[in-house]
């Protein structure tokens, strides 16, 4: 069994809870008693969070559409089609026609490299997120 | 977001969760805590129970409401009448911090001479809220020396959300409740990481801590720091003014990091037509989403669980969460897929862990330069501004002075909803969400317990309209509104008001934003999901 | 009887833990205490209760207890050597309680493998660990009587090891475990217990909660209404509840023939807990779900169990601690003592909030 410190994949609270695991896989939840957001309570949500990590609906390869099918590809397929449709779209139609929706739920890192992509890699401004929504 | 940063110069929770445990009152306005911010609405609770006093302005009988001294329920979009009125008694009657007003704020003079036609008789008809309620309410809250005033999306998605902010912020100020502690304007974000999507320059017109697009040093920082000389100076498209584009072709390709428009955003039918409209379409995600099913590539990405990284809360808190079990099958991070196709892109990065990413962060970020990954692993996360390595985060904004200097009053005149019930379409239609579910549902509905607790979508709807339609608990009727109709159960119940049926986005089964107006605010392009017209009946 | 120094005692961990994972305090980086796997860095003395029992390690929050496969199923149930370090009696005694009810009526196999292969090293608490501890009542500390493998009483810079099974007996014939003359060290036990027991005040609430709900037949409507309408329906009084034992069950579907059975903690305050397939739901209200709670906890499990215990509750007080709107078990009996007495009047579950 180990414990580990995460965030909430919820609500904008924040609450603090360690992901309890056994053998790489998340069994539980136990709530940070020290965190001064939730100080050791959860809500239904965040008790719960745990089961929805190891639906075994999880995307676990990248999926490319070939005759109008999402199919199963590597990696490298994925990302050279990607960007070579996205160089291919930006040169065509400026980089404008491009755009960027960045994420809620994921992390600060993530969403600054993201944010970076979009206005370094393929110089657009058109970066926004579901956050209003 | 933007209308508090026009007013006080930075867009974000005023205060912090902690302070509301000193609280006197809170004055509550189109947030439905106890089921959205589940331990921010306990909080306000046992401050309740404590002696302090609750303040409830919202349609609906929402939990919280049974706590309040004051339940005001106004009509739908009229809150920047009912908040007119509340500083026009205020004004009136003398009760505003004057001194305040005088030293710390611009604008007294036309917020006085605007609010000044929004008499507690003439908001009474706009909302509906008795005139001497709105008395006693303004009486309350420019009268208690900690005040805090909480708002969530009940504010922001009308047609005049910037508006709305920008009158609570008006409020507030006017009563000089906003740079102390236990007082504030305090927006409760709905994502566990919108105010840093929001911070991370997630947004067409800001970089990193709302460092403009435009601004000429701005752009010499970002581009030395990134080792570009071409960045675009003009502001980007948002969310909204996508879609149109993507529908007139204009926009060509559309790469999606872990969101699901297509069930989130208004007037789905128009958001399918524009996403099939693109020639390419990317998406990454945990799960196959609806908007997922609809791309040309989908790369599969880690969850929370799965990798390092921090997180800002409602109250500007950055937390560290850590790697807990690595990804299923050939997932991976999200930041390390951007890293990939960023080489392939020809723009190399390598930052060989989340942690260096925030290294850069707090470079080129004044407000994230004292907030690093050492100081993160030894506490319980800091709350920006933390401009260096020393300083221990700020708990409440605006001590001394505004981050603009001067607190600005913006007073707005109220304008109806964008599209008021008629006599065909006759209800209006205003969407939220369930305590046990959450978003579209992409995460919730895989949690065996709450899908048990919530299994289905339902409609609520008031006993005197439904007996009239002929409607009884778990009928099913049908929804219509000018974009779309949706078949869905009815829950009579007293929580809505007459002529206000509501729902919810989080049921792929029921899709809710068919019907939902993309009207949306010119300056947030938020759109107005509080209110739409539509018209109801009992499916035979 | 043996004797350890404490400062031994980190060693003696790591030997046990060479074949067996130990359940230990541990500090974290930030300085926050939990349980969690022994890590000889982080081990640590300094935690007074525990925020959460130790029940996970023979009950987790969610096990996979069955494997279908093609045409048919296999049982799964998994179990590995494990000791428990520095539990409170007031945990431990929810383990017997919560071993008990896994194997009185039905054998519950999944939990018997689990706790065949649990040693339980008790630490006995000096008085009480927070102000809501009320094991005095409930007759579950603060030290443990039996079913323990070792149980620590603190003596100063060493504690005295009672040795409670043939088990415990192998974990201490190291050399650093001194021995002690067996008659002094249960003089100094008895007036560590005397002194303890006489710290942890006895909340007569409690008491008369039960007595209340016995003789006048179940608490005043009003009670359970005060408390059902701020409950928000976490569930989480039932998962930092040491003998909170309900599951639910749930089959996760990986392929046309293939998939999981789990079961994971479920909580008596959720709706869909009780609800029927009819959709009828005799709990319908949070009122009447608290009720149920209590009633179970305080009046129709209010037997002593075989170790002299109170059933359902073992007056660790993490209920109140960590209930975000203060219903926790001392709450509620309070709430029933002060509420009215309403004596005679039969109150039925049916209609509910009046």
């Amino acid at each position: 069994m180990a414990k580990t410190s995460t965030i909430c994949p919820f609500c904008g609270c924040g609450c603090n809870f360690y992901l309890v695991t056994e053998q790489n896989k998340v069994v539980g939840v136990e709530p940070s008693p020290g965190n001064p957001v939730n100080k050791g309570m959860l809500c239904a949500k965040g008790w719960n969070s745990y089961d929805f990590i190891n639906s075994p609906l999880r995307l676990t390869t990248p999926l490319v559409r070939k005759n109008g099918k999402l199919t199963e590809s590597t990696w490298d397929e994925a990302l050279d089609f990607t960007v070579r449709r996205l160089r291919e779209i930006q040169s065509d139609s400026g980089s404008n026609s491009l755009g960027f929706l960045a994420s809620a739920k994921v992390s600060n890192e993530e969403n600054y490299l993201f944010m970076k992509m979009a206005r370094a890699a393929f110089k657009t401004n058109n970066i926004d997120h579901c956050a209003r929504l | 977001m933007a209308g508090l940063a026009a007013t006080f110069g930075s867009g974000a929770m005023t205060n912090s969760i902690n302070e509301m445990d000193e609280a006197e009152l809170f004055f509550v306005i189109g947030s439905n805590t106890t089921e959205q911010h589940p331990l921010i609405g306990t909080r306000v609770i046992n401050a309740v129970e404590r002696g302090a006093r609750l303040i409830v302005v919202d349609p609906r009988d929402i939990p919280l409401a049974r706590y309040a001294h004051m339940h005001l329920r106004q009509n739908i979009g009229t809150d920047v009448a009912v908040l007119n009125g509340l500083m026009n008694i205020i004004i009136e009657e003398g009760l505003y911090d004057r001194e305040y007003v005088e030293t710390r704020t611009e604008g007294f003079d036309e917020l006085k001479r605007i609010v000044s036609r929004y008499t507690p008789r003439v908001v009474e008809q706009i909302s509906g809220i008795r005139a001497d309620d709105l008395m006693l309410a303004a009486r309350e809250y420019a009268g208690t020396g900690k005040a805090m005033l909480l708002y969530a999306m009940g504010i922001t998605q009308h047609t005049t959300g910037t508006d709305n902010v920008k009158t609570c912020a008006n409020l507030a100020m006017l009563t000089g409740h906003v740079g102390r502690p236990s007082t504030g304007v305090n927006p409760l974000r709905g994502q566990n990481n919108v105010q840093g999507a929001c911070d991370m320059g997630g947004l067409p017109v800001v970089y990193t801590g709302y460092q403009k697009v435009g601004d000429e040093p701005v752009i010499q920082k970002f581009s030395d720091a990134w080792g570009v000389d071409d960045l675009d100076k003009a502001p980007g498209l948002t969310i909204t003014t996508m879609m149109e584009a993507a529908d007139r072709g204009e926009l060509k390709a559309l790469y999606v990091m872990g969101e699901n428009p297509y069930l989130s955003d208004p007037d789905s039918k128009h958001i399918e037509r524009a996403l099939s409209n693109l020639d390419l379409l990317v998406v990454q995600d945990i799960f196959l989403s609806e908007t997922a099913a609809l791309a040309d590539v989908v790369l599969p990405a880690a969850c929370f669980a799965e990798k390092a990284g921090t997180y800002t809360n409602t109250e500007r808190r950055v937390q560290l969460s850590c790697k807990a079990v690595d990804p299923p099958g050939s997932a991976r991070a999200d930041w390390e897929i951007i890293q990939d196709v960023c080489a392939r892109a020809g723009y190399p990065m390598s930052y060989a862990d989340p942690s260096e990413i925030m290294a850069e962060i707090n470079r080129v970020t004044p407000s994230y330069a004292g907030i690093t990954y050492p100081r993160l692993e030894m506490g319980y996360g800091l709350s920006w501004p933390c401009p260096n390595e020393e300083h221990p985060g700020t708990a409440y904004l605006h001590k001394d002075r505004f981050s603009k200097g001067l607190g600005t009053f913006l007073p707005c005149e109220f304008k109806p909803m964008a599209e008021p019930p008629d006599t065909e379409y006759d209800f209006i239609l205003t969407t939220g969400r369930m305590y046990f579910q959450y978003h579209t549902g992409t995460m919730s509905r895989r949690v065996g317990i709450l899908e048990r607790e919530a299994p289905e979508p339902l409609v609520e709807i008031n006993p005197e309209d439904a007996r009239k339609l002929g409607i009884r608990d778990r009928d099913l009727v049908e929804i219509t509104s000018r974009r779309g109709a949706v078949k869905i159960k009815a829950e009579v119940t007293a929580r809505v008001p007459r002529k206000v049926v509501f729902s919810t986005f989080h049921f792929h089964e029921v899709p809710i934003n068919l019907l939902t107006n993309p009207a949306h605010d010119p300056v947030s392009g938020i759109p107005e999901y509080k209110g739409c017209a539509v018209k109801i009946r009992r499916c035979a | 009887m043996k004797r350890i120094r404490k400062d031994s005692l980190k060693e003696v961990l790591i030997n046990w833990a060479l074949d067996r994972t130990v359940i230990a305090p541990r500090r974290t980086e930030r300085g926050e205490c939990i349980y969690d796997t022994f890590d000889e860095a982080g081990f640590t003395l300094d935690i007074a209760k525990p925020s959460a029992p130790p029940k996970r390690s023979l009950f987790p929050q969610s096990e996979v207890i069955f494997q279908i496969e093609q045409g048919g199923y296999r049982q799964a149930v998994s179990s590995s050597p494990t000791l428990l370090f520095g539990i409170r009696p007031c945990d431990h005694k929810g383990l017997l309680q919560s071993q008990s009810f896994m194997s009185q009526d039905l054998d519950d196999p999944y939990y018997r493998a689990k706790s065949e292969k649990v040693l339980t090293v008790v630490m006995a608490c000096p008085g009480s660990m927070s102000p809501t501890c009320f094991c005095t009542t409930t007759s579950s500390g603060p030290w443990a009587e039996s079913g323990f493998d070792l149980q620590l009483y603190d003596d100063g810079d060493a504690f005295l090891v009672e040795i409670g099974s043939k088990r415990g007996f192998d974990l201490v014939s190291s050399s650093s475990f001194e021995e002690m003359d067996d008659a002094k060290a249960a003089e100094k036990i008895r007036a560590f217990q005397k002194a303890a027991g006489s710290r942890i005040p006895i909340i007569s609430e409690v008491e008369d909660a039960m007595e209340r709900l016995e003789t006048s037949n179940k608490a005043s409507d009003e009670v359970w209404e005060g408390f059902g309408k701020k409950c928000i329906t976490c569930g989480g009084c039932s998962f930092v509840c040491p003998t909170c034992t309900c599951f639910t069950v749930s089959d996760r579907v990986v392929s046309v023939e293939t998939g999981d059975r789990i079961r994971s903690w479920d909580s008596c305050l959720y709706a869909g807990f009780t609800k029927e397939a009819s959709g009828h739901n005799p709990r319908r209200t949070s009122a009447l779900r608290i009720k149920r709670r209590h009633e179970h906890k305080l009046l129709y499990h209010k037997d002593r169990d075989h170790h002299g215990g109170l059933c359902t509750c073992v007056g660790c007080g993490r209920c109140s601690d960590y209930c975000p709107v203060h219903i926790g078990l001392i709450e509620v009996a309070q709430a029933i003592c002060s509420a009215k007495d309403s004596a005679g009047e039969e109150k039925r579950y049916s209609g509910g909030v009046s």
